[in-house]
């Protein structure tokens, strides 16, 4: 059974030649008859499925529209063209902690969050200690979250997300948050979603946890799919490309460079 | 209709919003939650300033029309500028997850409903101090509650939309606001709006002499002017027709004949929907674009 189906989507963003922030700029841009906006394709004609329990690595250069596609299947975003369906759960690890209020106690954003993503009180009360046990936040749930340091909140977001049982869940450049530890420790709570039979949608440079982590993998540049198959092959290729492109530069470099 | 489903699966998030809201306001400050009292009744206390000591207004019962005009007044007026914020500041959460947007502004609107309850009960708990007669007559404060409830929504969907795209929204309501208070019943009462005259000194006191009748018309379609009407029908003159000019019986009588109460009750109520139907559509549309945009 699949659970995700992207079917030729496409995202347009518009892209301000200037950003415009204020009624005056609007007002101005439209008098000098400056349309104002560079169309820019970040998705171009992507269409793939996934069946349930699969792991899919994407990988891919910065601005290849992989944030994009995490964002339109999270619903954050929406597709200009094309159709997406997403079965079950879906819990999006996206800006890990952003979502929690600096003013408010551990406690209180946990409960905040998980609301957000899906789970009623009861539900979030039951699972409270486990929630706090693996982020080891035991002594400070009741301060204000501004008190904490960027690893504590980081590992509380982590910990809420990977408690709400998701059937899908979307991670974004997560894989190496926190210390040596709790990297540790959040693999291989991964790895547990994986034998539980849980589809898994990451996006990462960390090219040999996605290899440990996923069987596919999808290779995206300038918003097109490159290459949709097994991971090893997807990701020794990209590793090629990569070398290739960083060469070419190297190779530009010392052309440019002045003699001697 | 299944907009209406989502957002009731979505309500614990909107009681958690609503929770924070009600939590983070005062937060830092001495007093807390008391400012959501004090704030109002301190307005209270500079307006009867300037209109009792310093212009020596004559009207009996001054304070008490205050505090009734105030209390809807300050609801609306504060929902209004809450909305500002309430997408903007909520970009974090808009950004990381799915969820109806209606319920950034709901979630506002709700918080102010609540300040409003606390602060009319502490209105009862002085009334009964006072040993002023609390009868019947005060239901119609639900009512009244209700027409600027659901106006406020669509001012607030639509001003919150803006919100995310010109900053410069902020600044427009908040003096828009400034000049709809003195263009709603609030430090003064109907009656004397009614009989007002123009004295033509200039082109624009011109225009507004010539177009007088009109504007008394619109300014009776007002939600917030005929909710605050309601509030002093309902509190301080035990349901009667709030046209009231107590001085002249005749002069009161004339005007209830020309401005048929009911009607312009019914009209403010459907002005009320439809900015509140247009101001959610206005939200709807521009909301696929915050995460994007914002």
């Amino acid at each position: 059974m699949s659970v995700i189906e992207v079917q030729h989507v496409w995202k347009q963003y518009r892209r301000p030649h200037k950003q415009v922030n204020s009624l005056k700029e609007a007002v101005l841009a439209m008098l000098r008859g400056q349309t104002g906006y560079e169309e820019f394709w970040a998705l171009r004609d992507i269409t793939f499925t996934v069946e349930a329990g699969e792991a899919i690595g994407v990988v891919g250069p910065n601005g290849s529209g992989k944030s994009t596609l995490l964002g339109l299947l999270a619903r954050v975003l929406k597709p200009t063209f094309g159709s997406i369906v997403v079965v079950g759960r879906v819990c999006p690890l996206l800006e890990l902690g952003t979502g929690f209020h600096p003013e408010l106690t551990g406690r209180e954003n946990v409960f905040l969050n998980a609301s957000l993503l899906g789970l009623n009180q009861r539900e979030t009360a039951r699972k409270y200690d486990a929630i706090v046990e693996f982020a080891e936040l035991e002594e400070v749930m009741d301060s204000p979250v501004k008190t904490y340091s960027t690893g504590m909140v980081i590992r509380l977001g982590f910990s809420v997300a990977v408690h709400l049982d998701p059937d899908v869940l979307l991670i974004d450049e997560v894989l190496g948050v926190g210390d040596e530890h709790f990297q540790h420790k959040s693999f291989g709570r991964l790895l547990e979603f994986k034998q539980e039979g849980k589809t898994i949608f990451v996006v990462s440079h960390n090219l040999d946890a996605l290899k440990r982590l996923c069987e596919r993998a999808i290779w995206l540049d300038r918003g097109r799919i490159v290459k949709d198959t097994d991971s090893e092959e997807v990701i020794a290729k990209y590793r090629v490309s990569v070398e290739l492109w960083e060469r070419s530069l190297a190779d530009a470099r010392a052309r440019d460079a002045p003699p001697g | 209709m299944s907009e209406l489903a989502e957002v009731w699966r979505y309500r614990e998030v909107m009681g958690n919003l609503v929770r924070r809201n009600l939590k983070v306001r005062y937060k830092n400050s001495v007093l807390g939650f008391l400012w959501s009292l004090l704030n109002p009744l301190m307005q209270i206390g500079v307006w009867w300033f300037l209109f009792k000591i310093i212009l020596g207004n004559e009207e009996p019962n001054f304070m008490a029309t205050l505090i009734c005009g105030f209390i809807p007044w300050f609801f609306f007026s504060q929902t209004v500028l809450d909305s500002t914020g309430c997408v903007t500041q909520e970009m974090a959460l808009v950004k990381k997850a799915y969820f109806p947007r209606t319920i950034l502004p709901l979630a506002s609107l709700l918080s102010n409903l609540i300040h409003l309850g606390f602060a009319f009960a502490v209105l009862i708990a002085l009334f009964a101090i006072w040993r002023v007669d609390i009868n019947v007559h005060y239901w119609l404060v639900i009512p009244s509650t209700l027409l600027i409830t659901v106006f406020a929504y669509g001012l607030s969907a639509m001003v919150a939309a803006w919100s995310v795209f010109y900053a410069d929204v902020k600044f427009v309501v908040g003096n828009l606001l400034g000049l709809w208070f003195f263009l709603t019943p609030v430090v003064y009462s109907l009656g004397g709006v009614l009989d007002g005259q123009v004295k033509v000194t200039n082109w624009l006191t011109g225009l507004m002499a010539h177009w007088l009748p009109v504007i008394k018309k619109i300014y009776l379609l007002d939600p917030v002017a005929m909710g605050i009407v309601g509030y002093r029908s309902a509190l301080l003159y035990g349901g009667a027709n709030p046209i009231m000019k107590p001085e002249d019986l005749a002069r009161q009588v004339e005007l209830q004949a020309q401005y048929p109460f009911a009607h312009y009750v019914l009209g403010a109520a459907m002005i009320s929907v439809a900015v509140s139907v247009i101001g959610h559509l206005i939200f709807r549309r521009m909301s696929d674009l915050f995460a994007e945009r914002g």
